[in-house]
């Protein structure tokens, strides 16, 4: 279940503009940064992207670099794959709640299913997923 | 308020690959509730239809409906909160009738099997699919996971779930065949996992099937002769539960909002009630709703289940027609296999399976899985015999 393994398998890549522009998440994850919409009126954080700030009700956002680190909130492993993840199963799926404030949906990589603890430090890392798409995912911050 | 009842209900069996379409089934359903209340089509001014998943390229599903079935309503309505779409449909026609927009509603679900595979869209092909979570099996996955880590579990109360519920499917002649077998906690425990610690035994096979019920005005009942009647005494519905909380707890649901609503306008509590029929897309949402519906304190749903007996001759019936789990979902009707059951037990019709206390019955509903959270809707109706 490493990073490097499942790089080379076939897996559904992400239609960015369609519901709304996330152009710039995509722009800045091909640049391996990791960009969250930000709400500069209240201070907080949201994913994902939407055309409104989740506290305010207002557009008034922006897009802002976050640190990459946050903690394990909890994790499946995926044994029965979802369709056009065939070849990559079993798999593991995560949510991440980032130091920012905010959780994210993401593979976790570089880990066996054994050594997962609730909490545990992650950090970022980048799956890259053809010459377009680079995926946000997270390992142990602390070697596992 | 004991002004509206409801006075029929129809349910197909449910089948897998049964060949029948959404319209055919809802035709079976709509012949039963005639026959079995006697009155004329005519009477039915009301229809609220729940969106479906073979359906849904359909924008004008509703009217489709009503066409096809030869209603002409005065007040139609389609329901979009996924498995909460009967039980809230029956609080929608309830005050419907009371408002006088129509008189006589009838609350339909019917699907089948999609010609192609459906689409929700939105945020999903960017920021979900290409992790590969695997749908509502991977959303309950990650919320089994949390709550071990939280609470820790006992694999065995969710296996005593799985067996009540088979007992109660094989009483049940409109579940699916298929599941139509006996099942042991051995099977349970040794099911494989999909998305562990999600095994394949705790979520619901994708059936097909359409059910309904018919809502009137007491008066209309009583001159039309009706005397099968029971009453939505409460309802509580919550979509987003703390939706504008980033990092909200997954093992907390819309349900600690929704439940107190429904009990406060009943004027119950979780000890008054006399059978359950809660929403079970997966074991593991009864298990969470003993515990945010106030049956137990949160964290002891397991020692609830196992301390409880839970069977229709038991403490506290469970989905007491195999529920969805062991009956079958039959897709986006599926909320009104748990409607109708309760229904059906406290009009005294439960045959085998019949339970002894009809005062009452608690049916919940779940609609909807969001972005790294649980359900989108919660919804809790209380029905009730006139006291």
């Amino acid at each position: 279940m490493s990073r490097e393994q499942s790089k080379t398998l076939p897996r559904p890549l992400p239609h960015p503009n369609a519901y709304m522009r996330t152009q710039p998440f995509w722009d800045a994850a091909d640049r391996e940064r990791l960009v969250i919409q930000y709400c500069p009126t209240t201070g907080r954080f949201q994913h994902f992207p939407r055309p409104v700030s989740l506290y305010t009700g207002r557009r008034n956002l922006e897009w802002r670099e976050v640190s990459g680190r946050g903690v394990l909130y909890s994790w499946t492993l995926t044994i029965a794959p979802w369709p056009g993840h065939e070849d990559r199963a079993p798999y593991l799926c995560a949510l991440v709640d980032l130091d920012e404030g905010v959780r994210i949906l993401a593979n976790l990589y570089n880990c066996r299913p054994e050594t997962l603890r609730i909490g545990m430090p992650v950090r970022l890392v980048w799956e890259r997923l053809d010459d377009k798409f680079n995926y946000p995912a997270f390992e142990p911050a602390i070697e596992a | 308020m004991k002004d509206v009842a409801v006075v029929a209900y129809g349910e197909t069996k449910i089948e897998l690959r049964s060949g029948r379409t959404a319209y055919e089934l809802a035709a079976e359903v709509l012949e039963q509730i005639l026959e079995r209340t006697g009155i004329d089509k005519a009477e039915i001014d009301g229809v609220c239809v729940g969106e479906t998943l073979s359906q849904t390229e359909n924008s004008f599903w509703a009217q489709y409906v009503c066409e096809m079935l030869g209603l002409s309503p005065t007040w139609l309505e389609l329901m979009g909160l996924g498995g909460a779409s009967p039980i809230g449909g029956v609080a929608r026609a309830a005050a419907a009738i009371r408002a006088g927009f129509c008189r006589t509603a009838l609350v339909i679900s019917a699907d089948a099997q999609p010609s192609r595979a459906p689409e929700q869209g939105g945020q999903r092909f960017e920021f979900q699919y290409p992790t590969g979570l695997h749908g509502p099996v991977g959303a309950f996955g990650l919320i089994m996971q949390r709550y071990r880590h939280l609470y820790g579990f006992k694999d065995e109360a969710l296996a005593k779930l799985a067996v009540t519920q088979r007992n109660h499917a094989l009483l049940n002649p409109n579940s699916c065949e298929k599941l139509r077998v006996p099942l042991t906690e051995q099977d349970y425990l040794q099911s494989k996992r999909v998305s562990a610690p999600l095994r394949l035994l705790d979520s619901v096979l994708v059936c097909e099937g359409a059910n309904g019920v018919l809502l009137m005005h007491d008066d209309n009942a009583r001159r039309l002769g009706l005397e099968k009647k029971v009453f939505p005494a409460g309802y509580g519905e919550q979509t987003h539960y703390r939706l504008c909380e980033p990092m909200t707890e997954i093992t907390e649901s819309g349900f600690l909002a929704a439940g107190p609503r429904a009990f406060q306008q009943a004027g119950l509590t979780p000890k008054d009630i006399a059978s359950f029929h809660p929403y079970d897309d997966f074991l593991m949402a009864i298990l969470l709703q003993f515990e945010h519906l106030g049956f137990c304190e949160r964290g002891r749903g397991c020692d609830f289940i196992l301390e409880t007996d839970l069977s229709y001759r038991g403490q506290l019936p469970l989905n007491t027609g195999g529920g969805q789990i062991s009956a079958g979902q039959p897709r986006l009707a599926g909320g009104g296999v748990n409607l109708v059951e309760a229904v059906r037990q406290l009009f005294g019709e439960g045959g085998e399976r019949q339970v002894e206390d009809r005062r009452n019955a608690l049916v919940t509903g779940i609609g909807g899985i969001p972005y790294a959270r649980n359900w989108a809707t919660s919804a809790v109706l209380i029905l009730e015999q006139q006291r």
